[in-house]
């Protein structure tokens, strides 16, 4: 009875609370066991969305490096002739040919545009829900894909006409004579219908992608 | 209950179909006016001819749509199209009565796609060549044909109007059909 003692603590089994513990501890297991990502928003069922806009972004990286090329191979190309002949010009430059000024524009602005949508691109990942975000990239990308298709489709006239030239028109073929703009401008030609492929495609993918289940 | 539940259900659903209804009837009209500016284009382009009446050394005296090999591009280009506009447009007018039609959906955007492609590539390469008459280049010798044959030359700058704006309405198409998919 004195208060110097310190008191025992005994342990009683109380069945109500001995049977709550075991449960409590068997749930919790159950509850995490589907969940394998401690991220909440990694969710199974949006898997085939999320590959399909990485995918899209993937493509977006593949469709930026043919027309950076295309670009930077039509701003330089400058060849001159040595010999001088008394009809023709021996100077050709891409800024003497109006198309292919207006291509050399259109693939910077479609380069500019691939790397500017690439953050929105990685945010659909991200994020495989959001419709606004898909239907505007829609939107963008099918704009580029017209502007990029009306470029090359006019340096490729223009190309087409300085190799086989026109007899009817009185127009020479001025590949004869400048090699190597010729074929710097065909390749570029070549690499921008490459990328107009790749950016039709992504606007396929993109409206399979946003139809609602 | 059943009753109530049936008429919280329907008060909202008339506008919803109501604006597909709208977009889908919106697709049938574009469609019919891009076929007829394609068509247009096609006939206006496929019918040049003019010859000179006086006979010069240096330049032929007789001017055609087929002596250009883009210009024959552009007018077989704007007529695929034309075909295909008027084969789907059965497929549209389908689209405003069955609106929650996704492949279909899916397969029209494909193909509008492909011939917007195609348009524009017709298109912009008549232009240029158009352009080129016009001006004619100075570096590469290349004399402005538009000087002589001007009458040609109108008809075939004419021509190029009906096929930008039929490549402006499939821009709108695709638009409007991927729209059409986020909604339903």
């Amino acid at each position: 009875m004195s208060t110097s003692e310190a008191a025992t603590v005994i342990p009683i089994y109380d069945p109500a609370v001995a049977g709550k513990a075991p449960a409590t501890s068997a749930a919790a297991p159950a509850a995490t066991a589907p969940r394998k990502f401690p991220i909440p928003f990694f969710r199974r069922s949006d898997r085939g969305s999320r590959c399909v806009a990485f995918l899209d972004f993937l493509l977006r990286i593949a469709a930026f490096g043919p027309t950076l090329a295309a670009a930077i191979a039509t701003g330089t190309s400058d060849e001159t002739l040595s010999v001088f002949t008394q009809f023709l010009q021996f100077r050709a430059r891409f800024d003497d040919f109006p198309a292919f000024l207006f291509f050399m524009v259109a693939n910077a602005i479609t380069a500019g545009y691939l790397v500017l949508s690439l953050p929105f691109s990685a945010a659909v990942v991200l994020r495989p829900q959001t419709t606004g975000l898909r239907l505007l990239l829609l939107v963008c990308d099918l704009i580029m894909v017209a502007v990029l298709t009306a470029a090359a489709s006019a340096a490729a006239a223009i190309v087409d006409l300085a190799h086989n030239g026109n007899l009817r028109a009185n127009w020479v073929p001025i590949c004869m004579q400048f090699h190597g703009f010729c074929k710097r401008t065909s390749g570029s030609v070549v690499g921008s219908f490459i990328a107009v492929l790749i950016l039709m495609f992504l606007v396929i993918l993109g409206a399979f992608a946003i139809r609602k289940r | 209950m059943k009753g109530s539940v049936e008429q919280g259900e329907t008060s909202k659903a008339p506008l919803s179909s109501g604006i597909s209804k709208g977009v889908a009837i919106l697709d049938v009209i574009l469609r019919f006016v891009a076929f007829i500016g394609t068509l247009a284009s096609a006939i206006a382009m496929g019918t040049t001819k003019q010859t000179l009446s006086f006979f010069t050394q240096f330049i032929q005296f007789k001017a055609q749509y087929s002596d250009l090999p883009t210009l024959m591009f552009f007018v077989v280009a704007n007529s695929i199209v034309c075909a295909y506009l008027i084969l789907s447009l059965p497929l549209s007018i389908v689209h405003i009565i069955r609106s929650r039609a996704k492949y279909s959906r899916l397969i029209l955007i494909f193909f509008d796609a492909a011939m917007l492609a195609l348009v524009t590539a017709g298109a912009s390469a008549a232009a240029a060549i158009v352009y080129l008459a016009h001006k004619g280049n100075v570096r590469a010798n290349w004399l402005a044909i538009c000087q002589q044959f001007d009458s040609f030359c109108e008809r075939i700058s004419g021509s190029l109007i009906g096929s930008f704006v039929a490549m402006v309405l499939l821009l709108l198409l695709i638009i409007l059909s991927a729209i059409a998919l986020a909604r339903r």
